[in-house]
């Protein structure tokens, strides 16, 4: 009997085919993404546990009288290499494959650890030291950032920046969509360039003190490149962005963007992910706005708060409701 | 003053100055590849009007 599960055998096939790349395809990214490689090859992976506790995999069983003597260990956040964290117990599991280390204080998961564990002896034999990273999981980050910019510290709403053209572009929603979508597109442009410059020109000439004026510089080129070849390739979508194109430039939050990468040292997938959230940040700021704005037309409003004085009120209340997002922590 | 000082800030000049040229062609070939026409007399009526912004 046919049923809609028959298919031919080379239509199977192929299916197979792709079901085992897949399959090969995820392990592979499941293995890049949980970071299994350490700087030690007797060292399969080390983790944080939870806030107190710190796991070690080894590939095989270690001596009971080596785990138990704490002095062989010592942890500490990579950017203070001096002070290192008090270790409370060393606990090894039954195969003796796993070593848990319990801290007496809470560590800082968002910075990364360093972890020496001093001439493992393994069945009486020493394997050397080992001096293990101990990171979040990358995309953690990434994440945490995305959507730290984007929500949690708001640059509309939670460091009032960009307020000009926030206030100026958010009275109609069409509008408010427009604006958000040409500065995503050129915040994003702008951070990318002034990252590269920053890390291969500014500071290996030690010129960093003149960044505030490349990063002005930059912007302007951005917005005059996108401007002048938009408006040859595409000129509907020019039309549509209008003068919004131009109205960036004025916008602060395009400026802080780029000193927050300098000051922070981000890497090149951090700072895509910082540019990327605050962009998509002054959109949802934008777009609420709007939403209440286009509302406000037909509300009754005392005359002396008509425009900009009640905009500045829903603003307030905006801000409000958005520190209720601060502390929050991702990852 | 320090002469390494002065060395500095001589070399941010050049390092700027090269920066500036080079994003500067860049525009300018960037302009003359992707230049559009423009009417004339469109541009001669927009310079005769009060300018809003």
């Amino acid at each position: 009997m046919r049923n809609g599960w028959d298919m031919n055998p080379h239509a199977a096939l192929a299916i197979a085919r792709i079901r085992r790349l897949g399959a090969i395809g995820f392990f592979m990214g499941l293995f890049l993404l949980t970071g299994c490689k350490t700087e030690h090859p007797f060292v399969q992976s080390a983790v944080f546990k939870d806030s107190h506790e710190i796991t070690i995999a080894f590939a095989g069983p270690v001596d009971d009288a080596w785990a138990q003597t704490i002095a062989n260990f010592s942890v500490n956040e990579i950017a203070d290499p001096d002070i290192f964290a008090d270790i409370a117990a060393a606990a090894l599991s039954r195969d003796r494959k796993s070593l848990t280390l319990r801290l007496t204080d809470a560590m800082n998961r968002q910075n990364s650890h360093t972890v020496m564990l001093k001439e493992i002896l393994s069945d009486g034999k020493s394997l050397g030291t080992a001096r293990l990273t101990l990171k979040q999981p990358y995309f953690g980050t990434l994440l945490s950032i995305l959507i730290g910019a984007m929500i949690i510290q708001n640059f509309v709403f939670s460091k009032y920046l960009g307020l000009c053209v926030f206030f100026g572009t958010s009275r109609k929603k069409s509008t408010a969509v427009g604006m958000g979508i040409t500065f995503t597109i050129v915040i994003v442009f702008a951070s990318m360039l002034s990252w590269f410059l920053y890390q291969f020109v500014l500071k290996p000439f030690r010129l960093d003190y003149l960044q505030i004026v490349v990063f002005i510089g930059l912007v302007s080129l951005t917005v005059q490149g996108v401007d002048t070849i938009m408006r040859k390739v595409n000129p509907k979508l020019f039309k549509a962005f209008g003068v919004y194109l131009v109205l960036v430039i004025a916008n602060c939050i395009i400026i802080a963007v780029p000193l927050t990468l300098a000051q922070n040292e981000y890497n090149l997938y951090e700072s895509l992910m910082l540019a990327l959230g605050a962009g998509l940040g002054f959109l949802i700021a934008l777009f609420l706005m709007s939403s209440v704005r286009e509302r406000l037309e037909f509300a009754k409003i005392p005359e002396a708060y008509r425009g900009l004085p009640i905009a500045f009120i829903v603003a307030g209340l905006f801000a409000l409701s958005f520190m209720g997002f601060s502390g929050m922590s991702l990852f | 003053m320090d002469p390494s000082y002065i060395n500095l800030a001589l070399g941010g000049l050049a390092v700027l100055g090269c920066i500036g040229v080079f994003f500067g062609l860049g525009l300018g070939l960037a302009a003359h590849k992707f230049a559009v026409e423009v009417n004339p007399k469109v541009e001669a009526v927009q310079a005769l009007l009060a300018g809003g912004q």
